[in-house]
């Protein structure tokens, strides 16, 4: 075929206006909100999620009309993913204003990318007098680093035990007293092992940071990484916890402890557990069954917070067909949890904006608009209540706030090197539970120690 | 005696056929136009190709997070992979990953496609083509989502029909063997369809006369196929295994969705290894090496098979 050209040029021309044309869509400038003028909220969820949170924003907005809102789902399979795909936006120049962030990467984004929140608290300290009084010190310390404030937390999970009613039944089993211990831990575990037929595990418990082998670490005294806190944040305790002693400015996680003679101690326990035939031997991630296996009584008992309430009530069960109680204690019973609260980026150029939605979400109606179902465990005590959980939740709710009121509690490890850490960790610890022999677990807590410290000194 | 030999007649030159005048500007315009035409195609392997190979080599020589500036650190990359056990555990794995999951997709692509190409009827025939390739147009994620929960030591289907016939349970996931033949059961039963497919095509290809003489000098089954099937199949097959490596090498949904690289590092990949330096540790000049590591093996390999094929593969 000829073409003149004339033809070639018009036909350029028109490729060139189609580009034109189409470039909002090309760039993805017509995706709604983006490139206006509005704060940019992202968080761990779906579409579905977002438009849960409509409500959230209708309210955030008649306080603030001035303020436009632009909630951002970003789906992820944990918490490692959907900050990775934060990282994305960053890299990619479109980073959001705020966003939502899990003890797990908590010391990565206050490190890294998060704005602190000191200067705003000490400004609306009034304002915020209300919600301190009502959360526990050891949420708020969780989100300090280096003795300043990245977080407000607005949810949190403990590890707590949930047991099904008709097993305990069946085994013959009283409720686990509040102060039960490893040892009952394990009477319980081989009395509901003993008195169930078919398919049944007494102990179901999946391989990762959260309600992995770190409560039971922690209820020893111990962790796979030296814990030690950064100085300062007297600020923030001698404002809103004036009889608070003890608090620091934050957590420090640099070297690894996995050579630790009590952390072998309780891996040792979780491998007798294992070889017993009493709990699950976890393969890496996991999880997914959990509620259904729960829910069809093949589960004795099971680390879980509050979080599961909801999922339980969805799942067909009714709230005396389980119930939960504190982790048993071995040298303490210090329970380990996870915090979620709104980050500022420090990259926003709406910080103003951006606080002014943080601390609105930290209000009653905010928290009550956000966590309209026991999904999670709002970080208000006020709001762990009746209204919440009686009707569907456990007999013993109460436990999920008590954990952190009556008991020593902290939060899972979580280094600004996290996803490296927990790598480190999840791979070596099935190695660990299923080995044949003490020497097998002190190999694998020898390898466990290697990877640690090449995760903390290579991402350093 | 001598024979004469008749010269050989002189191949009669074609007639030059007349140098045909193109107008200069039909020249220019014809050139515009390739450009044109190409231009989509350069534009998009160029931005999405080239632009990215040619950022990863250069990542490879810097320390970069993403959210602080790259630092330069010239080969400290490349040599701190040299001395790291992941990183060596990983490519090791892989190697042996290749080896067993490449070998056995050939060699069940191959059986099942001379099953296929024996006698048997149409319809017949159609339906396991399209049976076989089913698995390859599912998502690799989903496909070893639900292996997990077959898999699953506690509840799988595959542990309760054991036990049903007295059989003991097995770890499947939890345990470096049972891990790792999970791992290739699973990537080898969703991607023999592409290998077999080849070989069907391979197998019809192949002259029925050649059979039907090699039968009548009495040569029968194993002996036909030694002697017929696999020399006049070599160029096929050459050409699925160059695929095949290729694809086995940069294996990672699979494992990464059934056992995250565990337990330990028994299932852990070279691909695991890049994607887990970049998104999660935030190491993407690490990562870039390593992928410029695997990236020359995969060359390196596959210019070998090449090599080798000239002693191997028979061209008819």
């Amino acid at each position: 075929m000829d073409l003149s050209r004339r033809a070639v040029l018009g036909l350029a021309g028109l490729g060139a206006v189609g580009t034109a044309l189409s470039a909002p869509r090309l760039i993805a400038s017509d995706i709604p909100g983006r490139g206006d003028d509005v704060l940019t909220v992202a968080i761990l969820g779906n579409a579905q999620d977002a438009a849960a949170r409509a409500s959230l924003v209708a309210a955030f907005n008649e306080v603030h009309p001035d303020i436009g809102v632009r909630i951002m789902p970003i789906q992820g399979q944990d918490w490692g993913n959907f900050f990775a795909k934060i990282l994305t936006l960053v890299a990619a120049g479109t980073p959001p204003d705020v966003v939502v962030v899990a003890t797990e990467g908590a010391q990565l984004f206050a490190d890294r990318l998060a704005h602190p929140l000191d200067d705003f608290v000490k400004r609306d300290a009034a304002d915020l007098k209300d919600y301190f009084e009502d959360v526990n010190p050891s949420l708020i310390e969780s989100f300090m680093y280096e003795g300043s404030l990245y977080q407000l937390p607005i949810d949190f999970n403990a590890a707590n035990v949930y047991y099904s009613s008709s097993a305990l039944e069946n085994a013959g089993l009283e409720r686990p007293p509040d102060d039960w211990n490893h040892e009952d831990f394990l009477r319980y575990a081989r009395a509901m092992g003993g008195a169930s037929t078919g398919s049944f595990l007494p102990f179901f418990w999946t391989n990762r940071l959260w309600g992995g082998v770190v409560p039971w670490l922690y209820v020893n005294d111990t962790s796979f990484l030296a814990e030690t806190t950064a100085p300062g944040g007297d600020w923030l305790w001698d404002t809103f916890y004036p009889g608070e002693s003890g608090r620091s400015g934050g957590y420090r996680w640099l070297e690894p402890n996995a050579d630790d003679p009590r952390v072998f101690e309780s891996f040792d326990y979780l491998r007798t557990i294992v070889a017993e035939g009493l709990g699950s031997s976890p393969a890496q991630g996991g999880g997914g069954e959990l509620v259904a296996r729960f829910a069809q009584g093949q589960i004795g008992m099971t680390p879980a917070g509050g979080f599961w309430v909801q999922g339980l009530a969805e799942g067909g069960m009714s709230p005396t067909d389980y119930d939960v109680s504190f982790f048993p204690q071995w040298r303490g019973q210090r329970h380990q949890f996870g915090a979620a609260g709104y980050a500022m980026m420090s990259t926003s150029e709406r910080k103003d904006e951006a606080w002014e939605w943080i601390k609105f979400c930290t209000t009653r109606e905010g928290m009550q608009l956000a966590f309209p179902t026991p999904n999670t465990t709002p970080v208000r005590r006020s709001m762990c209540n009746e209204s919440l959980y009686g009707e569907i939740g456990p007999a013993h709710w109460k436990v999920f706030y008590d954990t952190l009121d009556t008991l020593p509690s902290g939060p899972i490890p979580a280094p600004p090197q996290q996803a490296a850490v927990e790598t480190a960790l999840i791979k070596n610890v099935v190695g660990a539970v299923t080995a044949g022999s003490d020497a097998g677990v002190r190999s694998a807590l020898g390898t466990l120690q290697r990877d640690l410290a090449l995760a903390l000194r290579r991402s350093a | 005696m001598s024979a004469t030999v008749a010269p050989t007649p002189a191949v009669a030159e074609a007639p030059k056929a007349a140098p045909t005048s193109v107008p200069r500007a039909d020249r220019r315009a014809t050139r515009w136009l390739t450009w044109l035409f190409l231009a989509p195609t350069l534009l998009g392997l160029g931005l999405f190709t080239m632009v990215p190979i040619l950022g990863s080599i250069l990542l490879a020589f810097f320390r970069w997070d993403i959210i602080t500036s790259p630092q330069f650190v010239g080969l400290a990359n490349f040599a701190e992979l040299a001395t790291d056990p992941t990183v060596r555990v990983s490519f090791l794995n892989t190697f042996g990953f290749v080896i067993i999951a490449v070998t056995l997709q050939l060699a069940v692509a191959l059986f099942l496609a001379l099953l296929v190409q024996s006698r048997m009827p149409a319809w017949l025939r159609t339906f396991f083509r399209s049976a076989f390739f089913f698995p390859l147009i599912l998502s690799a994620a989903s496909v070893s989502l639900v292996m997990a929960y077959l898999f699953n030591a506690e509840f799988g289907l595959v542990n309760q029909v054991l036990a049903a016939v007295n059989l003991p349970e097995v770890g499947w996931l939890t345990t470096p063997a049972g891990a790792i033949a999970v791992v290739i059961l699973v990537y080898v039963w969703q991607n023999f369809g592409f290998t077999f497919l080849l070989f069907v095509g391979g197998l019809a290809s192949i002259p029925r006369d050649v059979y039907e003489a090699s039968s009548i000098d009495g040569a029968t089954g194993w002996k036909q196929f030694r002697a017929i099937t696999l020399p006049l199949l070599s160029p096929t097959v050459l050409v699925a295994s160059v695929m095949a490596i290729i694809s086995a090498l940069q294996i990672f949904d699979q494992p990464y969705v059934l056992t995250r690289g565990g337990p330990g590092d028994a299932t852990r990949t070279a691909v695991m290894v890049i994607f887990e330096s970049a998104f999660q540790q935030l190491e993407f000049g690490r990562a870039s090496a390593i992928g410029i590591v695997l990236t020359l093996i995969i060359i390196g390999v596959t210019a070998l098979q090449f090599r080798l094929s000239r002693r191997f593969v028979f061209y008819s």
